[in-house]
C-alpha cells in the first residue's frame, strides 16, 4: 500500500513538473550572427595561382580557359582570358587565376585551336603545348628568376581610321609616369572579327595613347581613365570617342508607358520581363511605382526589351493578368478591373 | 486494490485534460511585417522559447501601411501588433489605432535605447514604438575606382571629382535625386527641413531654395532619369564610382563583385553641416485592438525582442545599427565597417518626421524636385508653387 501510495506521488510530481507553467526565460538564444561575408573579389596575389604556357608559334593570342571542381569558370565566355608575355621569360605566356581553379585549357587563335583539359589542382603550373596541340604540365618551375608582379587589367578596345596599320596601345600611370610597356608605341593590338582591335592593359594605368604605322600617328594624351574596359573610336586625325559601354552590342532604347486604372487602384506599379527567358526588368514585386500625370494617369519610362507586363496596385494585391506586348514600341494601358484591360501603341 | 487503481487512473486523466486545456487557452500575437526573410528568421529564433506559450506568427504584409489604415481598427483582422519604421506613427496615433508602448514596458526598460531612437517614436508627448534597429543612407564607394585619397570630405570635393570622373558613360556620383527620401539629406545640410515642429510646410523658405539650387549643380552631373533600378543598376554594373544608398544594398553590391567602402558623408561647404539624411527608426508597435485582452502576451513579446543579442543579430543580418545602447561595447559591432559607419551617419541624421502631414507632402516634395532638376523650373517658382499646393492639401487634411 505505501509502495504504491509512493508511485502514486511520483507519478502526480513528475506529470506537475512537466506541465508546469514555468516562468519563461528568453535566454540569450539568438545565435552569435554569421561573420560578415567577405568582400566578393579576391585581388591579392597570394589568392591567386599563375599559370605558364609555352605555345607552337602558330598558336597566335594564347588564352586560357579555367574552371573548379564546382564547373565554375573564372571567366564569362570561351576562349577565356588572354595570357600576357614575360619578357624576361623568352617564349613563355603567362596568367594568374582564382587560386579555386583545377583544371585548364590553353587554346588559340580566337578559341579556334586548343589543348585537352588539364588539372591543375589550384597549383602554380607550367604547360609546354605540343605541336600537335598535346600538352606537358610541371608544377616544378620552368622560367628564370622572379614571378612576374600580379596586375588586374582592363581591356582597350580600338576601331582606328584604315590608314593606321598595326594599331598600337601606350600606356602609363599619371602623374608618376610609369610605363606599361618597354617601349614606344607600345603594345601590338589584336584584330577581332568584328573590326575592333582589342589590348590588355594593367589596370593602374590611367592614361594612353592609341598610335599607328609605327607610332607615328597617334591620339592625344587620354587620362584620368578608370581601370574598366573601354572603347576608343579613332579618326584618321587622331580625334577619338571614347566610351564605357560597349558600343558593338545593339541597344533598345527605353520605352514610354502610358496607364489608366480604376480609381481604387491605389500607387498603380508595373511589373515587366521579357517572355520566355523570363528576364525581369525590376528587381522585386510589385516593380516600380508609376508616375502620377496631372490628367490623372500614370507614366513611366521602362527598359523597351520588355515583351510582358503586369500593372498592379495596392501593394501589389490587385493586379491584371500578364500583358504581351511587342517590345520597342510606346504604350498606353487602360486598365478597367483585373481582367479588363485595353493597350494600344502609342 | 481495485478502488486505487481506478483513482490512480482518474488522477491521469484529471491531468491529461488539464494539459490539453492549457494547450488550448494558448494565446496567438500575429505580428505584421514587410521585411526579409533573414530579418524574420532571426526574430523567429528569439521567440522560439516562448512557442509553447505563445504561438507567435508573423504575416508578411507587401501594403502594410495601407492595410493597417484599413483595418486597424477591425477587431476581427487587425494584428496583434506590427514591425515598421516610426515614420508613420502619426497616422495611425490620429486614427486611434496604436496603443501606448508604456502600457506594456515601462520608459526606463525603454531607455536601455540609444536616445534618438526613443524619440523617434514619441507623437504629442506618448510612445508608440519599442525600437530594434535603426537606419540611413550612406555614402557608399567602388573601391576600385575610387582611392582613399579620392573620398570627398566635403560637398565641393565631391563636385569636382563628378567633374573629372563623369565621362565616357562613367559617372563619378549617382543618387535618386528627385525623390525626397534621398534630396533630403542635402535640404538638411542647408538648415532646411521639409515641416516645422507643427507640421507646417517649409518649403519656400530661403534655406530650401539654396538648398535645391545648390543641389541642382550635382544633378546636372547625373543621368536624367534616376529612379531606382537606373542608379541601383549603374552602380551595380560598374558604371558608377559612388551613390548614396542604404544598408538594404550591400549584399546586392557585394553579389555584384564590388568592392565596396562607406564613407561619412560630405560635409556642405557653405554651412559646415553634413548632408544629413532621414534617419528611420524600425520598431515593434501594439495596435489598441487586442491590446487589453492580450496585454501579458505582448508584453512578454516586446520584452524578449528587447534583447542585445538578437539586435546584435539583426544588425549583422541588415547593416543597421542596434537599437540597445549595450549592443555597442560587443566587438562583434564595434568591428563592423558598415553598422559603425551607420551609427556615425545616424547620429548626424535626421528622424523621419512621424507626423501625419508628412505623409500628403511627399508626392508635393517629389514634384517640387522634378520640377527643379528635371523639368528646369526656375527654383523660386517651383518652391512657391509647392509651398501653396503644401499648404492646401494639409488645410484639407487636416
Amino acid at each position: 500500500m505505501k509502495r504504491l501510495f509512493t508511485i502514486v506521488l511520483c507519478f502526480l510530481l513528475m506529470t506537475a513538473a512537466v506541465y508546469s507553467q514555468a516562468a519563461v526565460e528568453v535566454a540569450d538564444k539568438a545565435e552569435a550572427p554569421a561573420a560578415e561575408s567577405v568582400p566578393a573579389k579576391e585581388k591579392e596575389a597570394d589568392k591567386n595561382i599563375i599559370v605558364y604556357a609555352k605555345v607552337p608559334d602558330s598558336w597566335e593570342y594564347p588564352c586560357v580557359w579555367a574552371w573548379d571542381d564546382a564547373g565554375i569558370s573564372a571567366f564569362p565566355s570561351w576562349p577565356g582570358d588572354l595570357m600576357e608575355m614575360d619578357p624576361s621569360n623568352a617564349g613563355w605566356h603567362y596568367i594568374y587565376l582564382p587560386s579555386s581553379m583545377t583544371s585548364v585549357i590553353i587554346n588559340a587563335n580566337d578559341g579556334g585551336i586548343q589543348t585537352k583539359d588539364y588539372r591543375i589542382e589550384s597549383q602554380d603550373a607550367w604547360i609546354i603545348v605540343n605541336d600537335d596541340g598535346s600538352a606537358s604540365v610541371s608544377k616544378a618551375k620552368m622560367t628564370q628568376g622572379d614571378l612576374p608582379e600580379y596586375s588586374e587589367r582592363f581591356t582597350l578596345f580600338a576601331q582606328v581610321d584604315e590608314s593606321w596599320k598595326e594599331p598600337c596601345v601606350w600606356a602609363w600611370e599619371d602623374p608618376s609616369g610609369k610605363n606599361a610597356f618597354a617601349a614606344w608605341p607600345g603594345r601590338t593590338m589584336k584584330a577581332n572579327a568584328n573590326g575592333w582591335y582589342s589590348a590588355k592593359v594593367p589596370s593602374w594605368c590611367n592614361s594612353i595613347i592609341v598610335n599607328g604605322n609605327g607610332g607615328t600617328v597617334q591620339t592625344a594624351d587620354i587620362k584620368e581613365l578608370d581601370p574598366a574596359n573601354m572603347w576608343l573610336a579613332v579618326a584618321q586625325d587622331g580625334t577619338f570617342e571614347l566610351t564605357y559601354e560597349d558600343p558593338t552590342i545593339p541597344k533598345v532604347e527605353d520605352i514610354s508607358v502610358k496607364v489608366k486604372v480604376p480609381a481604387d487602384w491605389l500607387e498603380p506599379c508595373i511589373w515587366a520581363w521579357s517572355h520566355p527567358d523570363g528576364t525581369n526588368a525590376f528587381v522585386s514585386w510589385p516593380g516600380e511605382k508609376l508616375n502620377p500625370e496631372e490628367d490623372g494617369t500614370y507614366t513611366l519610362s521602362i527598359p523597351g526589351w520588355i515583351n510582358s507586363i503586369i500593372i498592379n496596385a495596392n501593394g501589389g494585391t490587385v493586379q491584371t493578368t500578364d500583358l504581351r506586348v511587342d517590345s520597342g514600341k510606346n504604350l498606353s494601358i487602360i486598365v478597367a478591373g483585373p481582367d479588363s484591360v485595353v493597350f494600344s501603341y502609342k | 486494490m481495485k478502488r486505487i487503481l481506478v483513482l490512480l487512473l482518474c488522477i491521469m486523466l484529471l491531468i491529461s485534460s488539464c494539459a490539453k486545456n492549457n494547450q488550448d487557452k494558448k494565446a496567438t500575437i500575429t505580428i505584421w511585417h514587410d521585411k526579409e526573410d533573414s530579418v524574420v528568421a532571426i526574430l523567429e529564433e528569439a521567440l522560439s522559447p516562448m512557442k509553447d506559450e505563445i504561438d507567435i506568427v508573423f504575416e508578411k504584409k507587401s501594403s502594410l501601411t495601407e492595410s493597417l489604415k484599413l483595418v486597424g481598427n477591425d477587431i476581427k483582422n487587425a494584428p496583434d501588433m506590427f514591425i515598421f519604421a516610426h515614420d508613420k506613427i502619426g497616422v495611425y496615433a490620429e486614427m486611434g489605432i496604436l496603443a501606448p508602448i508604456t502600457d506594456f514596458v515601462s520608459k526606463e526598460e525603454l531607455g536601455k535605447n540609444i536616445p534618438l531612437t526613443v524619440e523617434a517614436g514619441l507623437y504629442k508627448g506618448t510612445n508608440y514604438q519599442m525600437p530594434l534597429y535603426y537606419e540611413t543612407l550612406l555614402f557608399l564607394y567602388n573601391k576600385k575606382y575610387m582611392k582613399e585619397q579620392d573620398i570627398p570630405s566635403t560637398t565641393e570635393e565631391l563636385y569636382s571629382y563628378m567633374q573629372k570622373k563623369t565621362k565616357y558613360g562613367h559617372y563619378g556620383f549617382v543618387e535618386q535625386h528627385s525623390t525626397p527620401y534621398y534630396a533630403a539629406g542635402w535640404i538638411h545640410g542647408f538648415g532646411a527641413d521639409l515641416t516645422d515642429k507643427e507640421g507646417n510646410p517649409l518649403l519656400a523658405t530661403a534655406d530650401m531654395k539654396k538648398a535645391l539650387s545648390y543641389h541642382k549643380k550635382f544633378v546636372s552631373l547625373m543621368p536624367g532619369e534616376t529612379e531606382y533600378a537606373t542608379v541601383n543598376t549603374l552602380f551595380l554594373e560598374g558604371m558608377a564610382h559612388s551613390t548614396m544608398n542604404g544598408p538594404w544594398f550591400i549584399s546586392a553590391v557585394r553579389n555584384a563583385g564590388i568592392d565596396v567602402g562607406v564613407a561619412p558623408m560630405p560635409i556642405v561647404d557653405e554651412t559646415a553641416l553634413p548632408i544629413s539624411p532621414y534617419c528611420g527608426i524600425q520598431g515593434i508597435h501594439v495596435l489598441k485592438a487586442h491590446a487589453n485582452e492580450k496585454k501579458d502576451e505582448i508584453t512578454k513579446v516586446l520584452r524578449a525582442l528587447q534583447n542585445a543579442n538578437l539586435e546584435i543579430s539583426l544588425a549583422l543580418a541588415t547593416g543597421c545599427a542596434p537599437a540597445l545602447s549595450e549592443c555597442y561595447e560587443d566587438e562583434r559591432i564595434r568591428s563592423s565597417e558598415v553598422v559603425m559607419a551607420m551609427k556615425d551617419t545616424a547620429s548626424k541624421a535626421m528622424p523621419m518626421p512621424n507626423m501625419p502631414e508628412l505623409d500628403v507632402l511627399w508626392s508635393v516634395m517629389g514634384n517640387l524636385l522634378t520640377d527643379i532638376n528635371m523639368r528646369n523650373v526656375d527654383v523660386e517658382t517651383a518652391c512657391s508653387n509647392a509651398q501653396e499646393k503644401a499648404l492646401d492639401l494639409i488645410k484639407a487634411m487636416r
